[in-house]
């Protein structure tokens, strides 16, 4: 339904930057003019999320020229996780992307057992599917609110973070705390899961979709709404794919990459989901992508609920006993099992020598983890592939012909987390 | 009159039957000493009951700053509601996250463009020490560039925590504890 | 799959339009310096000389298998809409500079520039070579494996 004027759709060839991607050069003919402003969006900013500088040329309202300056979050986690050993390191990707932190936890966990080859048990690989799915519409619905307030639409802040407040319920009950659950081990699960989370997370995935419904009332045939995003920030699918976007950028572009799909890892193989693509590659496009997923996901933790609940009594995490903690009760009576926690906590278990690329499809995109592990306690090298780093890159070939009140659209719906970006 | 007359709640919210915690405790006699005049307690009272924080996310922290100001964990009741942008509009500074190096420059910047008086809270482990990151890159605590008057525990703190955190400085406002950079002595 | 870097940028060039890698997913800068230095890699046996029905099974300890050089540049690619991964991996000496795979992937932009700024491995053919994550006048390379951590050291309350 065209509420709104007729913008360009997708264009032909390509449109990025050259020689550099990443910077919007200024044009020639304006190059001299005198009606050039060069405004700084400094770090901090209410509508950049996160601490983001973009420096920018204006030539009236039109952006002409645009650099991305990041690294005001640079924390040094590889650093960091190569003087730890590799239980205690499992802490710091949670940081990374503070949204989804429970798909940085799995991605670091994955990764570490590939190097062990250690077999995880079937409860553990649900409940961690289960987790993952309640993530990304956690980090959607935060997503949402956010760049929904940023273009003034200000109530689906409220509505999305009551929704957000249920899901960090759920991991409340489960982990022990609302954010960076640290819940994943190198086995498993950290602990069994409470019998009251299975009618709590019925509950929330029967309202789920009511929700989501809610939310495209609210704003899906809002004029001002429908203006502001359709036709914005444009990119073809061949553009995405040379710069390298993946997630709901890619899907939004008219590319069918879902790597749930592509490359199933845990048990997405044995789910039954649609993967949302839309064509037109514009800010409208990557919206609907998002709120489609948020329904597949809860689709994906109702069959979730379903094979745990049939589950109960089984192990959570795995047997291996020089990797795993054995249980406390075994302490009292077992010499080897005292000498194996012992170990363990002290020492940290040993990762067998390799190195090993383990990707997860986070709320953002691809996510991937490259370990090189020299067969010690602890982690040679850690790197994390972040999908917000990636999509930063595309800002400049989406801001072709954008005005400026365009840029913060645009910005938003590429759905950086700048936690990621500087790592 | 003491200020629990006033109402004075942080602790007795948990517990009723509680006596006054070791905060309250000082607080009063702190309050005895200065021994404020009726009309700067009113406006001690003003300043507090309405602070309005700047929008100072860096890092997780931040999401559970947002989740304040909504539905569940109002902070409109306390009047902090008010997220300005424009730091010259706002008192209080709540550093949420962690400070690289790069990114300080800013943040006192930042700092110097607020008015006084202004208060900073250094919420998370982050902002009060460095948190989890003790290396080349963040700044080991947030109090080496500015003048904090509260530091909130947590990774992140829990919004109640955040929250307790707000109503605790609103405590130490009325009671007339003057800011951070007065009783340090920098520069504010 | 494992390259000279004088070669890369065939090697790359041949990956994006023969095979199909049309999506650079990393590149990931590896310092292998005092590869091994940490004492035992695992024993003989099998990986890291686990058995859990031979608990004795330590046999001898080894070393991790020595690198060629110092510094490994890592990238990862992905070929879309097929699937399939591939990793080329480039070792580099000290100084030793490595062509810029910008031309054929643009997204290599800021991982290279990461690159640099991180593990100081000199780009060449690069359009914007600057410190990405860094301040701009920072020197060294924090994540080498000769550059100290840095932090303070933490004072804790009970000592005096």
């Amino acid at each position: 339904m065209a509420v709104a004027p007729e913008k360009p759709r997708i264009y032909e060839g390509t449109r990025i930057p050259s020689p550099t991607p990443t910077l919007l050069a200024i044009p020639e003919e304006l190059r001299d003019s005198e009606d050039l402003l060069q405004v700084n969006f400094g770090p901090n900013h209410p509508s950049t999320h996160g601490v983001l500088r973009l420096i920018i040329d204006l030539h009236g309202e039109d952006v002409v020229g645009l650099e991305a300056v990041i690294g005001y979050l640079h924390t040094g986690f590889e650093k960091n996780m190569e003087a730890k050993t590799w239980w205690k390191a499992i802490t710091y990707p949670e940081r990374i992307d503070y949204l989804s932190f429970q798909n940085n936890e799995l991605v670091f966990v994955l990764a570490i057992e590939k190097l062990l080859e250690l077999e995880v048990p079937e409860k553990a690989t649900w409940m961690r599917m289960c987790l993952a799915e309640l993530n990304r519409i956690h980090s959607h619905l935060v997503w949402l609110a956010t760049a929904a307030l940023e273009l003034g639409a200000i109530s689906m802040f409220w509505y999305c973070f009551r929704e957000r407040d249920s899901i960090l319920d759920l991991f409340e009950m489960v982990c022990g705390t609302r954010m960076h659950t640290r819940y994943f081990q190198a086995g498993g699960l950290a602990e069994d899961i409470p019998r009251g989370f299975f009618p709590e997370a019925r509950k929330f995935a029967d309202w789920m979709p009511k929700a989501v419904d809610d939310y495209e009332r609210l704003v899906d045939q809002n004029e001002i709404w429908l203006e502001r995003t359709k036709g914005i920030g444009l990119l073809s699918a061949e553009d995405a794919l040379a710069l390298g976007q993946s997630g709901p950028v890619l899907r939004g572009s008219g590319v069918e990459w879902d790597l749930r799909r592509a490359e199933p890892y845990l048990a997405y193989d044995q789910v039954d989901f649609d993967v949302p693509v839309y064509f037109n590659g514009d800010v409208w496009d990557r919206y609907k992508v998002h709120m489609d997923e948020m329904r597949e996901s809860t689709r994906i933790i109702a069959q979730c609920l379903d094979r745990l609940e049939g589950m109960e009594g089984q192990p959570w995490i795995a047997d291996d006993r020089k990797v795993v903690l054995p249980p406390r009760e075994e302490l009292h009576t077992s010499m080897e099992s005292l000498i194996h926690h012992f170990k363990i906590v002290t020492e940290g278990y040993r990762v067998p020598e390799g190195e090993v690329y383990v990707t997860v499809e986070s709320p953002r995109g691809e996510l991937g983890c490259y370990v090189v592990s020299d067969g010690g306690p602890r982690p040679w090298r850690v790197k994390f592939r972040a999908p917000s780093f990636v999509a930063l890159e595309a800002t400049a070939t989406c801001m072709r012909d954008a005005l400026v009140a365009d840029l913060i659209a645009i910005v938003g719906s590429l759905d950086t987390v700048m936690g990621e970006v500087d790592r | 009159m003491a200020l629990r007359d006033y109402g004075l709640k942080s602790e007795r919210v948990l517990w009723t039957g509680k006596g006054p915690g070791v905060f309250e405790t000082e607080l009063g006699d702190l309050e005895s000493q200065l021994g404020l005049s009726t009309v700067e307690k009113a406006i001690a009272w003003a300043q507090g009951s309405s602070i309005w924080p700047d929008t100072f996310g860096l890092a997780c922290c931040a999401i559970e700053m947002m989740s304040i100001v909504s539905a569940r964990y109002d902070v409109a009741r306390f009047g902090a509601e008010v997220f300005r942008s424009s730091p010259r509009q706002a008192d209080l500074l709540i550093v949420s996250g962690r400070v690289a190096h790069k990114m300080a420059a800013p943040l006192r910047q930042i700092y110097d463009q607020m008015l006084e008086p202004k208060w900073v809270i250094a919420m998370g482990a982050c902002a009060s020490s460095g948190g989890m990151f003790n290396n080349y890159s963040v700044l080991q605590g947030v109090d080496k560039i500015v003048a904090v008057d509260i530091h909130v525990p947590g990774c992140p703190p829990r919004p109640e925590a955040l929250v307790e955190g707000i109503v605790r400085l609103q405590e130490k406002i009325k009671a007339g504890v003057p800011p951070a950079y007065e009783i340090r002595g920098v520069a504010s | 799959m494992v390259d000279h870097p004088a070669r890369l940028l065939e090697v790359c060039t041949h990956l994006r339009d023969a095979e199909g890698f049309n999506f650079l997913a990393d590149i990931a800068a590896t310092d292998y310096l005092d590869w091994g230095g940490r004492g035992v890699a695992g024993y003989i046996g099998n990986d890291g000389g686990r058995d859990l029905n031979r608990p004795g099974s330590q046999g001898l300890a080894r070393l991790p298998e020595p690198k060629p050089k110092r510094f490994a540049m890592n990238y990862h690619l992905l070929r879309i809409p097929g699937g399939g991964r591939v990793r080329v991996q480039a070792w580099l000496d000290e100084d030793e500079p490595v062509p810029s795979v910008v031309e054929i992937w643009p997204t290599a932009d800021w991982h290279e520039r990461e690159a640099w700024d991180l593990m100081g491995i000199r780009i060449v053919g690069h359009p914007n070579l600057r410190r990405i994550l860094m301040e701009d006048d920072w020197e060294g390379h924090p994540l080498r494996k000769d550059y100290p951590i840095g932090g303070e050291p933490v004072r804790f309350s009970g000592e005096e």
